[in-house]
């Protein structure tokens, strides 16, 4: 999935029947942005980012302080659109097993069955994912990788579409396994979203209290046009300069940091802005489609050498200083 | 990575170091140049005295040699080759001019004397065997100045080269271009040099052109300065008098184009003979002017005699004005007066005053003058002495004189046996072809060569070096000598001399005799014109033209009288006859006005049409090759200097800011509409920043100022035509449109028309 090619471009042509028209996905956004809007109060850009990070086929962290809204958000979403949805909740003594899912002996037929675990989901909300063990991360991170999971020898492909959406608690550091970096790597985007601000609060108060709102989110869209969308968005056009400029802004992260982007992270940016070209109803990239995305597409796979300086920074200053033509 | 090798630009940056070896290329380039310079100097001498073949293939074995040794042998060893050379060169002049090398080592302070008189100003041509000087001079500073440019000394390398064309400057020889030429090839040397040496860029060589268009049209300006003819780019061949030509120098005897007649009474002879008064004697014939080889000597009392049969007289000479020469009938034997104490006397016999004489002056001069008969002449045999052989050059021709030439005049000489009637028809043939005229244009190359196979007519100058070069390619001793006709005889006597009476006349050199004189110029055409000036300068009443006495007596025919000939009194005589029509140019009909050059025609009897459209188109034709060349040389630093400050491209970007250019595809014309409304928006709030895109730098300069909202519309198509796979015509032609109104509202008169 990673290796696909995501600037072959097919966007003019008349949408097949498994494109959507542009129009369509820019309304079907919207929708579902207006449903998620309904739980979580705020946070319209990481909202917006989660949308376009399952248009780009991609996965979403999630870093922040317990209690913002974060698995909400997660629930939310996957509960707008009519398609299974899992969550796993990360703990110490989680293992592999309980995530990919285990060969069971059936007495009554004297056979080995496989007993899915909760990755057989197309949408996975991992739950505080730098609790468990490295072992256990992995074998999450290899699902999001491969698309299937490997039991016993046995290789099982994963439903279409499916996208994880994992966070991941910035308190407690000594309590929890920090995510290599290859595999925060494999994240088409980390998002923090932060402490809503006073009159958001005060509305999410009014809203939460007596009935949750997120037991009354009926779908808006289903799994099929979720399928159609997400190939009508990696048919979106990618000129030379805008994956030259992709390019440049990679390159300057590789100059001015200890460890660049790699080129899944352009690929993944790449990606990101395609699905930002069309919630923005254009059937190509322009600039600042990179430009929004940049943040959270590269900041959180570049290392630095310094503690004044983030990834963040870096990828500010890249934007500044790269030219855009 | 294959994205950072995709990051580097693909093609010339002009600000790139570039590699050593275009600037070596040019620097050995310029070294050659200089090298050349300098000989072709010493090739021009001898193209007049013979030997450049020996001479160009000296410097070329020296330039192969310094090419094979320059990888071998060490600078200080090629330095001692090089001197080595010279001396083997100049020890070998010694031993040929006859003067020894133990002379030269012995008569040290002689050398250092002429030295000083070659870099002050003494002309290569006057020296001696010319041609082996420049064969020793040469070949030493090529081979040391290319050896060192290819071992990569190149400011070394200037040195020699250099100083031997500073020496030709010095001796007067080396004109202003080719020491331009020399000059930008040492300069351009040595910057071409440093920039190899220090790897420079192109940038920086363009820096050089315009200091080097800088140089060479600022120094060739300095000649435009009013007063100097002789600025070499820009003579425009003004012409001077007869008599200023003749006497450009006392070395040299120059050859013009049109000439005027000065009227002015110059020096009175009284003297019992009549007699042609000579004032200079020249040898050495360059193409385009006479030089007088040899040495002069102080007079010591008394000037070699003619070895023949000769009768004595005597003259005495007032000066009327100021006076450079010492006119006297030939051969001048002694000299007398305070004037001509000091003077001195060239190796052919010639005297000179060492002081200009002024008005009043007087001198008697004592002349042994020799009246031998045909038959006697004819019996002189060729037997000539060494002087006449060798020690001068009375039989040089240019080494260019061509075969025709030569052909042509063994044509005029069929039949004459002896030098005297080989002089006697070359000089008849002269004076019954060739018209007599002062308004000629100086013809290019040897003057001899073009009088007589392209010229109708010409004045004494022209004739008479036809004459000597005609005599010496049948090799009759000949030599061209200069001075003043006999004058107005105003008594029994005594003759006014003018300005106008100047003259130049060939003599030949007869075993036993000595020099006779002869007069190729056709005594009565040049006569009357001679009058006509004497007479227009009377009526303007200037007084300076008469002495007291010469006023009232009728201007004399004495001039045309040749005291050694005797037959020439019989072709004068034919010539009377042809040239026997009266019309004066001022008794023409009105009608013939039209026809202006019709009066000089009838005056010599020639008709020279062909001259009239020649002299007509060199008037239109204004532009000189030099100017041709000076100009391009300007244009090249105009445009390293426009490359310099990169106006084109401003002019352009300015241009195009109002003016689209010609429609191409849509894709491009939507970018090229976008690209000018950046540039205005720029000049009118400011620049996009680079990491800006379109959409932001709108957005950014709306939320500031209030921008045309058709500029967002042209930013769209911009967008569409780079990222989202191209625009139509129709979008494109609203882009450009929507831009070229904006441009124009903001063009700084035409707005105030809308």
């Amino acid at each position: 999935m990673t290796d696909a090619n995501p600037t072959s471009a097919t966007g003019r042509e008349p949408h097949t029947p498994n494109t959507l028209p542009i129009s369509a996905i820019e309304s079907l956004c919207s929708d579902v942005e207006a449903n998620v809007s309904r739980v979580i109060v705020g946070h319209d850009d990481a909202i917006e980012h989660v949308i376009t990070a399952i248009l780009g086929r991609g996965h979403v962290l999630l870093d922040d302080v317990p209690g913002v809204g974060k698995t909400m958000l997660a629930r939310s979403l996957a509960r707008s659109v009519d398609c299974r949805f899992r969550r796993v909740q990360f703990t110490p003594d989680l293992l592999p097993a309980d995530v990919t899912g285990v060969n069971v002996f059936n007495q009554k037929t004297r056979e080995f069955e496989f007993n899915e675990g909760p990755v057989f989901a197309n949408v996975v909300l991992g739950d505080e994912i730098n609790r468990a063990p490295p072992k256990t991360q992995s074998a999450l991170l290899e699902a999001m990788a491969e698309q299937q999971v490997t039991v016993d020898g046995t290789t099982r492909e994963l439903p279409d579409p499916f996208t994880v959406i994992a966070t991941q608690n910035a308190v407690e550091p000594n309590q929890t396994y920090e995510l290599p970096f290859a595999e925060v790597d494999r994240f088409m985007k980390k998002l923090t979203l932060g402490y809503p601000d006073a009159d958001e609060e005060t509305e999410l108060l009014g809203r939460a209290v007596g009935h949750h709102p997120i037991d009354s989110l009926e779908p808006v869209t289903d799994l099929e046009t979720l399928v159609r969308a997400r190939e009508t968005v990696a048919g979106v056009r990618v000129e030379e300069p805008i994956r030259e400029y992709a390019t440049r802004l990679a390159g300057y992260t590789r100059e001015h940091a200890e460890i660049g982007v790699s080129p899944r992270a352009t690929i993944s940016l790449l990606r990101a802005a395609q699905a930002r070209a069309v919630t923005d109803g254009r059937e190509y990239v322009i600039p600042d489609d990179v430009q929004t995305e940049a943040p959270v597409v590269l900041s959180h796979r570049i290392k630095t050498d310094s503690r004044d300086r983030d990834g963040a920074s870096v990828v500010e200053d890249a934007l500044e200083y790269v030219r855009v033509t | 990575m294959s994205t950072e090798s995709r990051g580097r630009t693909v093609g010339v940056d002009l600000d790139e170091t570039i590699g050593p070896d275009p600037f070596r290329l040019l620097t050995l380039g310029c070294v050659a140049v200089l090298i050349g310079s300098y000989v072709h100097v010493l090739r021009e001498v001898t193209g007049v005295v013979g030997g450049t073949q020996s001479l160009l293939l000296l410097v070329g074995a020296m330039i192969v040699a310094a090419t094979v040794l320059a990888q071998t042998i060490r600078p200080r060893t090629a330095t001692i080759a090089a001197v080595v050379a010279v001396a083997v060169g100049f020890t070998y002049y010694f031993e040929a001019t006859g003067a020894g090398v133990g002379t030269a080592l012995t008569a040290s302070g002689t050398i250092v004397s002429d030295t000083i008189a070659l870099a002050t100003g003494l002309p290569l041509l006057r020296m001696v065997e010319v041609g082996l000087w420049t064969l020793g001079f040469a070949p030493g500073p090529a081979f040391l100045s290319w050896y060192l440019a290819l071992r990569g000394r190149y400011a070394l390398s200037v040195l020699p080269a250099g100083f031997a064309l500073l020496f030709l400057v010095l001796t007067g020889d080396a004109g202003t271009t080719i020491t331009l030429i020399g000059t930008v090839g040492a300069i351009a040397a040595v910057g071409f040099g440093e920039l190899e040496r220090r790897g420079g860029s192109i940038a920086q060589a363009d820096l050089l052109a315009v200091l080097f268009a800088a140089i060479i049209v600022l120094s060739l300006s300095v000649t435009f300065l009013p007063g100097d003819d002789s600025g070499p780019a820009f003579a425009d061949g003004s012409s001077g008098t007869l008599e200023g030509t003749i006497d450009t120098a006392d070395e040299q005897s120059g050859i013009s184009g049109q000439v005027d007649l000065s009227p002015e009474v110059r020096f009175t002879v009284e003297a019992e003979e009549h007699s042609y008064w000579r004032t200079g004697i020249y040898d050495r014939f360059a193409g385009d002017e006479w030089v007088r080889s040899g040495q002069t000597e102080e007079y010591d009392g008394r000037i070699g005699a003619p070895p023949g049969e000769h009768e004595t007289t005597t003259q005495r000479i007032t000066a009327e004005t100021e006076l450079g020469v010492l006119p006297g009938a030939p051969q001048q034997v002694g000299l007398e007066g305070p004037p001509v104490r000091h003077a001195d006397v060239s190796s052919h016999g010639q005297p000179q005053p060492a002081d200009t004489l002024v008005e009043g002056d007087e001198y008697e001069v004592e002349s042994a003058v020799i009246d031998p008969d045909p038959d006697e002449l004819r019996a002189a045999g060729t037997d000539d002495p060494e002087y006449v052989t060798d020690e001068h050059d009375y039989l040089q021709m240019p080494e260019d004189t061509s075969s025709e030439f030569e052909e042509y005049t063994a044509e005029v000489t069929e039949g004459a046996e002896t030098r005297y009637d080989t002089a006697a028809a070359i000089e008849r043939y002269l004076r019954t072809s060739k018209g007599y005229s002062l308004e000629v244009d100086q013809p290019s190359g040897n003057v001899a060569e073009e009088f007589l196979f392209e010229m109708d007519e010409g004045y004494c100058v022209y004739f008479a070096t036809t004459m000597v070069q005609m005599l010496r390619s049948e090799d009759v001793p000949a030599r061209y000598v200069t001075g003043y006709t006999t004058g107005q005889k105003i008594d029994d006597d005594e003759y006014v001399v003018r300005g106008l009476d100047a003259h130049a006349w060939v003599e030949v050199y007869f075993p036993d005799h000595g020099w006779v004189a002869f007069e190729p110029t056709p005594g009565d055409a040049r006569e009357d014109v001679h009058n006509d000036r004497l007479e227009d300068a009377r009526d303007e009443g200037r007084d300076d033209v008469d002495t007291e006495e010469s006023e009232d007596v009728p201007i004399s025919d004495e001039a045309d009288e040749n005291e050694s000939d005797d037959e020439r009194d019989d072709e004068e005589n034919g010539d009377d006859e042809e040239n026997g029509d009266d019309t004066d140019p001022d008794d023409d009909p009105p009608g013939s006005d039209d026809h202006p050059n019709d009066d000089t025609d009838d005056g010599s009897g020639v008709d020279d049409g062909d001259g009239d459209g020649d002299r007509d188109l060199s008037e239109l034709v204004t532009i000189t090759r030099e100017q041709l060349a000076i100009g391009f040389v300007a244009l090249v630093g105009l445009v390293a200097g426009v490359r310099r400050t990169d106006a084109t491209t401003q002019a352009r970007r300015e241009f195009r800011l109002y003016w689209h250019g010609r429609r191409s595809d849509p894709d491009a014309d939507a970018r090229r509409a976008y690209r000018r409304l950046e540039r205005l928006l720029a000049r009118e709030y400011r620049p996009r920043h680079r990491a800006e895109s379109s959409r932001q730098y709108l957005a950014a300069l709306s939320a500031e100022e209030s921008v045309d909202p058709r500029a967002k519309r042209v930013a769209e198509a911009y967008e569409r035509a780079t990222y989202g796979g191209g625009v139509d015509r129709e979008e494109a032609n609203e882009a450009i449109t929507t831009v070229d109104e904006l441009a124009r509202e903001r063009l700084p008169i035409l707005r105030r028309f809308r």
